[in-house]
């Protein structure tokens, strides 16, 4: 990509901001002076070493902590596996990445193994995802028979000789065709949203779902009716990796100042991908509405329009509503840009999640996390973490969301009272420590431990 | 001896008696199971409140608590957040938000005050029983798992240390799940105040605090005070 292509720019036909990045080293000439301080996004951070269990204990407290390694010391010598279909990008590779370490650092031996497949396979499995999600799909003896032979292929490569296995996600479900030892359980974590699938494709995996000792789902609203066990894991965040670790002010003054973010002004922002389902275009018109009343910002941060066509016209369609207007700025990131989205968020005075489609919604939870008032649509598994005027406030309309900006900026005092409540919601709920203690208990419960019967 | 030398010697004492049984300080986790019973509006509520599982019950009242242990006004179970988020219906949300856990040493008691409140309300307000609710309520089921700690303390300032260390959902699990355990209008540390230290003042305003106004860290706080004015 010609760097020049992809610099900071303000459009010819309108004059809002409109930052897209990786951005050069060198500012082109032109551009406003408090944005001369660029830095070079071309490279990617080098990745960090996952951090150690200790390093939890300030967040945590050592009491929670004493918790975790009681519960894995009855797991010793006890194993598990992880098996998903790819060992890098999505949300699921990121959350292994971090609970594989945190189990082994616990001595519960735990192994990851990624599924293979061909092109026809992944073809067909991101065809399942989307059916399992409600899209419309012709499933054919021979797609099944596709799904079928690679899953063999890899129960045939894969042992299964640990005591708990966890198969996430609908692609390797078959594997439950490998159980034969009745001593070892297994798990099916199934991370998509399946209160609507496309019934061919369901009734096609139910059977080898059920099949499994226990299937785990991220939100209530997200399952289906089952013969087996279903628990609720919700998705989590490490408080301790780039987007969600604590940052000094100099960090977030600098991006701040990249951006031509005035810090002095309140600064309301909503962080994600250009995508229609998150509604990019409702969040100006309530800005917009908004700030008749109030003076603020509105920082739309995301990406995904670089590699995908339709992220290209939402961030077109984004750019025509905002106009000319300077207070809207709207920044177009790649995927490692982590630190940076951090900072926009603790910059925030408000955030905003207005989607009207959602999975479980984890920037509300890096909001949340970082004591922001934030004001998100009751959608997906938000509701899971706002709880409507405690933690945060829910709307479902452009207009309610319009008043919901204009209250929190006038009302400081109860704005940081939700922020404060959030993010002790998403200490207790939803962060990567809280989803090890979840894996311990479901492995106690799972081999009959269960401590309490409850008296009636 | 003079009445102030007995005073005075008193903290002494106190501070130094052992109790014959430590107290010993748990803590208890859960694992939330999904459960069947689904309410769209507050009549289905009101049927999957009679066929649900005590343990849901537990979950939407006790448990909620512990869950939501930070809030300090406003929150009071599961069922009143509901009626008042997803029905908009604010006069059955305060009713079932006045329900005090603390009441009942029974789930099936407690059951039974909820399931009262909501047909009484879906009898008188017919309208409001079958208006499809913002959101649906799906019942879930915690599985509860015991777990020590390393405190276990026999004297007043070592119960005193134990309290300021571990989590608040040690002091949930004493304080309020106790009551299930002990089928007593009491809790844990009320208890062994009175019948290991002989405290019955003590033991009496620990009983006293209330967590409806206060988050459970408050409480803690609130607790770790009355010993420490016992000890002075």
């Amino acid at each position: 990509m010609n760097p020049q292509s992809i610099a900071e720019q303000t459009s010819p036909t309108n004059g809002q901001s409109t930052v897209s990045a990786p951005a050069p080293a060198t500012p082109p000439p032109g551009i406003p002076e408090r944005r001369k301080t660029v830095r070079d996004y071309r490279t990617p951070p080098q990745p960090q070493p996952p951090p150690h269990l200790d390093d939890y204990a300030s967040i945590i407290g050592q009491s929670n902590l004493d918790s975790l390694r009681f519960l894995a010391q009855e797991l010793k010598g006890k194993s598990i596996k992880m098996v998903n279909s790819t060992a890098l990008g999505g949300g699921v590779a990121e959350m292994l990445n971090c609970l594989v370490p945190m189990l082994t650092e616990l001595e519960v031996t735990t192994h990851w193994d990624v599924i293979t497949g061909g092109v026809d396979f992944f073809e067909v499995t991101k065809a399942f995802h989307n059916a399992l999600q409600g899209n419309e799909y012709q499933l054919s003896k021979h797609v099944e028979e596709i799904f079928l032979m690679y899953n063999e292929q890899n129960r045939q490569r894969m042992q299964f000789s640990e005591d708990f296995v966890i198969i996430h996600d609908p692609q390797p479900a078959a594997l439950v065709r490998a159980r034969t030892d009745s001593s070892s359980h297994w798990v099916w974590r199934c991370h998509i949203d399946l209160s609507h699938p496309n019934s061919a494709v369901w009734g096609f995996l139910r059977p080898f779902v059920e099949k499994y000792d226990a299937a785990i789902f991220s939100s209530q609203s997200f399952t289906r009716q089952l013969q087996i066990p279903q628990y609720l894991f919700y998705p989590c965040i490490d408080p301790l990796s780039e987007k969600n670790k604590q940052l000094d002010d100099a960090t977030i003054q600098g991006v701040c100042d990249e951006f031509g973010i005035d810090r002095s002004r309140p600064i309301v922002t909503q962080v994600s991908r250009f995508d229609r389902a998150k509604d990019p275009v409702g969040v100006i018109q309530a800005f917009k509405l908004a700030r008749k009343y109030v003076d603020c910002q509105l920082v739309m941060a995301g990406g995904g329009a670089a590699d995908d066509p339709e992220g290209v016209a939402v961030l077109q369609e984004v750019k025509a509503a905002a106009g000319d207007d300077r207070d809207i700025i709207i920044l177009d990131l790649p995927p490692w840009c982590s630190l940076e989205i951090n900072a926009l968020q603790r910059a925030s005075t408000i955030i905003v999640q207005k989607s009207v489609k959602e999975g479980f919604g984890l920037t509300v939870t890096e909001a949340l996390w970082k004591g922001k008032p934030t004001i998100a649509s009751a959608v997906g598994g938000i509701p899971n973490q706002i709880i409507h005027k405690i933690t945060g406030v829910l709307v479902h309309s452009v207009e309610g969301c319009a008043y919901q900006i204009r209250f929190l900026l006038t009302h400081p005092e109860f704005a940081e009272r939700l922020g404060k409540n959030g993010c002790e919601h998403v200490k207790e709920n939803f962060l990567m420590t809280t989803n090890v203690k979840r894996w311990l208990l479901l492995c106690r419960i799972l081999q009959g431990k269960k401590a309490v019967q409850l008296p009636a | 001896m003079t009445e102030s030398a007995t005073v005075q010697e008193q903290p002494v004492r106190l501070a130094e008696l052992r109790s014959k049984k430590p107290f010993y300080f748990n803590t208890s986790e859960h694992l939330l199971r999904i459960g069947r019973e689904k309410a769209t509006n507050l009549s289905e509520l009101l049927d999957a409140l009679r066929q649900c599982p005590v343990e849901s019950v537990f979950q939407h009242t006790f448990r909620t608590l512990q869950e939501h242990h930070f809030i300090r006004h406003g929150f009071s179970n599961d069922f009143a957040q509901w009626a008042d988020s997803a029905c908009n219906e604010s006069a059955l949300a305060e009713q079932l938000a006045s329900v005090d856990v603390r009441e009942f040493t029974s789930l099936e008691e407690l059951r039974q005050a909820l399931v009262n409140i909501l047909q009484e309300y879906v009898q008188r307000k017919p309208g409001a029983a079958t208006r499809l609710a913002e959101e649906p309520f799906y019942f879930c089921v915690a599985d509860i798992v015991v777990i020590p700690t390393a405190f276990a303390p026999d004297t007043l300032p070592g119960f005193a240390d134990g309290l300021r260390q571990v989590s608040v959902h040690s002091i949930h699990h004493h304080f309020i799940e106790a009551r299930l355990r002990l089928k007593l209008m009491s809790n844990d540390f009320s208890q062994w105040l009175l019948e290991e230290m002989h405290l019955p003042e003590p033991a009496r305003a620990v009983n006293r605090i209330d967590i409806y106004t206060a988050t459970m860290e408050n409480v803690r706080q609130q607790i770790v005070r009355i010993v420490e004015r016992a000890l002075q």
